[in-house]
């Protein structure tokens, strides 16, 4: 577990390198926050740090920055963190052009699908298990698609792939989240 | 050579070992040779010692995966593969065996070794250093000097290591492979005349570093097939064969890699998420994933707010934290005594008490209570679970097992909490015990 620790912990500090960063900058914009828009910005800040620390070679973490930028302050906190806005608008850009297409493709794929489904209802035979056990393994690929962001356009593989990512990337956050949660409460307590 | 002189030449042998120790090739040819010499008499302990090594395969792992998902995946398929044509003893044996590549990175922890021998790693193995080799390991065979080859070859295992993460995966996976495949042409020679398999092994590990120094330049993507496809060297295209029985058709042939790739990144997956590895089936092994997955989301969300309520501003106070951290073992134990003494200090119970808060709180849960206790009660499972399935990973404790006996734990601290003097004892024993297990 130690190792472990080891390991990942360039990840860590970078993530939280970023972190405070993208705070402070929050901080900058605005000052006297409500509790919930104080948690607004550290959500938003922590998963703009941990997008970056993949440094948008993931497909999860490019479409978290662009969901975040949508809006036009955290665009400038977004482009803040990361070192240069440059790529990121080249990559941001790029997807959108493959969603649309991937959009199209994925009608055109339905429609045969329910093509089929209607060949199958026409036949006579009852459902099989082994159908049962499809449907259900896609209806938990969807919601996992759902989960992971940017995976509604990924096929099997890359989503798996994604998925493997993600996690690590998630626990990363959720670790060093907690620590300085610890750390804060310690300090909070002695004073 | 009778067994006084021994000592003596291993002596001298040791230099041209650490020279070859240089070398990532040259360290596995050597760790070939151990591992016969060792498989005569000694392959009890060492067996043990092995196994206590594994661990730190998964660690590897993770590290590999946070630098670069890509080769990973082939990684832990090919070191989950057991080997066809070994005995059943042989084969935990050498699976062990497969992760020593990686131990030798936490065995190399010896430090004296990185003094004595400071080597440059740039140089690529000379011919003369690889047929040094053959002789220390005639020699230990004889000896049985079993210690001293085991720390060189922790030794080396630590340099090869090095030398591969200054590579890229890439090389790993082949030379994961390549240990794979000596493996199995050692599984067979191991019948025959000692001396026979001696000589034959040698020759088989020099040749197979000279090629696998082809196999690193020109196959990167062949090899993310199966061990079989990276054996012929230049291949631009995916070799794949059909089994008795199977289809042949180009679609058919595409679909089954396809799933295949699918199947071993689902098994990584498995490795992953905690509690995972007992559950068969994709549906139950997706359901626990979106399980997982969903429970780090709402866990960052719930930090997130957390911290809001803690900081009325959002600098936080970096110095703190950062010495805190030198401590990585006493913050490893905090949380769980952070998340028992929440819910008696005051800042806690202001977050309980703001409206917002509840709120939020309440629907994150699932559930609003008004009571404050009661809400204490409900709300600590959410947070202490990551805990124990940080545990767990190791301890591979099914996700029903520990749900009842989170919930005993969780009574008894809520108890001695109330006290607010948490004694933190069975929580650190809890995650030793949990290490040894391993």
């Amino acid at each position: 577990m130690k190792a472990r620790m080891g390991y990942s912990t360039s990840l860590k500090q970078e993530f939280l390198q970023k972190w405070i960063k993208g705070l402070h900058i929050y901080s900058n914009f605005k000052k006297d926050m409500s509790i919930l828009e104080r948690k607004k910005a550290i959500k938003l800040s922590a998963d703009v740090a941990i997008a970056s620390t993949r440094n948008s070679s993931t497909r999860w973490s490019r479409t978290l920055t662009a969901n975040i930028s949508k809006n036009v302050t955290n665009k400038i906190l977004v482009e803040q963190i990361f070192s240069d806005p440059e790529v990121i608008k080249n990559k941001a850009s790029n997807r959108l052009i493959t969603c649309s297409n991937r959009i199209a493709s994925r009608k055109i794929l339905r429609r045969s699908h329910i093509t089929q489904i209607r060949a199958r209802k026409m036949g006579p035979y009852a459902v099989k298990a082994s159908s049962i056990a499809k449907k259900l393994v896609k209806n938990r690929t969807q919601v996992l698609k759902s989960l992971v962001p940017g995976g509604e356009n990924m096929d099997e593989i890359s989503l798996i792939k994604e998925t493997l990512d993600y996690i690590v990337s998630l626990r990363v956050q959720v670790d060093v989240m907690r620590r300085l949660a610890s750390a804060a409460e310690h300090s909070t307590r002695s004073l | 050579m009778n067994r006084g002189a021994l000592p003596e030449m291993i002596h001298c042998l040791t230099i041209p070992a650490n020279i070859a120790g240089n070398n990532g090739r040259a360290g596995i040819a050597m760790r070939v040779l151990e591992r016969q010499q060792q498989s005569g008499t000694h392959l009890n302990e060492d067996y043990q010692l092995r196994m206590f090594s594994v661990p730190s395969v998964e660690d590897q792992q993770f590290q590999g995966l946070v630098e670069s998902d890509q080769g990973i995946g082939q990684l832990v398929a090919q070191a989950m593969k057991p080997d066809p044509g070994v005995e059943d003893g042989r084969n935990n044996f050498c699976r062990a065996e497969s992760s020593l590549n990686y131990a030798g990175c936490v065995f190399g922890n010896g430090s004296k070794f990185e003094m004595n021998y400071p080597i440059p790693r740039t140089a690529s193995c000379p011919p003369a250093v690889a047929a040094a080799m053959p002789e220390v390991a005639a020699v230990a065979n004889k000896g049985k000097e079993a210690a001293l080859l085991e720390k060189l070859g922790s030794a080396a295992g630590r340099e090869s290591f090095k030398k591969r993460k200054s590579y890229k995966t890439r090389d790993l996976k082949v030379v994961a492979e390549e240990q794979s495949r000596e493996k199995k042409a050692k599984g067979y020679i191991e019948e025959e005349d000692s001396k026979i398999t001696e000589q034959n092994s040698n020759s088989k590990s020099t040749t197979t570093t000279t090629s696998n120094n082809n196999n690193k330049e020109t196959s990167a993507d062949n090899s993310k097939g199966n061990s079989k496809l990276s054996e012929i060297p230049k291949l631009d295209y995916i070799h794949v064969r059909a089994r008795r029985g199977q289809a042949t058709d180009s679609h058919s042939l595409a679909e089954r890699v396809r799933r295949e790739k699918i199947s071993e990144r689902m098994k990584y997956l498995q490795g992953l998420v905690p509690g995972c590895n007992k559950i068969t089936g994709k549906a139950g092994t997706l359901d626990e994933i979106i399980n997982y997955v969903q429970s780090l989301q709402r866990q960052v969300e719930f930090l997130s707010m957390k911290l809001a309520a803690i900081n009325q501003s959002l600098e936080f106070d970096i110095e703190n934290f950062i010495a805190k951290e030198m401590f990585p073992a006493r913050i490893s134990s905090i949380p769980t005594v952070g998340m028992s003494s929440d819910f008696i200090n005051p800042s806690h119970l202001q977050f309980n008490s703001l409206p917002q808060g509840v709120s939020c709180y309440g629907l994150e849960m699932g559930v609003n209570l008004p009571d404050v206790i009661l809400r204490r009660t409900i709300s600590a499972p959410v947070s202490m679970p990551e805990i124990f399935l940080e545990s767990s990973n190791l301890n591979q404790i099914q996700h029903s097992s520990w749900d009842p006996e989170l919930q005993n734990l969780y009574g008894m601290e809520f108890h001695q909490g109330k006290s607010t003097s948490f004694n933190t004892q069975p929580f650190t024993g809890f995650t030793e015990a949990g290490d040894v297990k391993l």
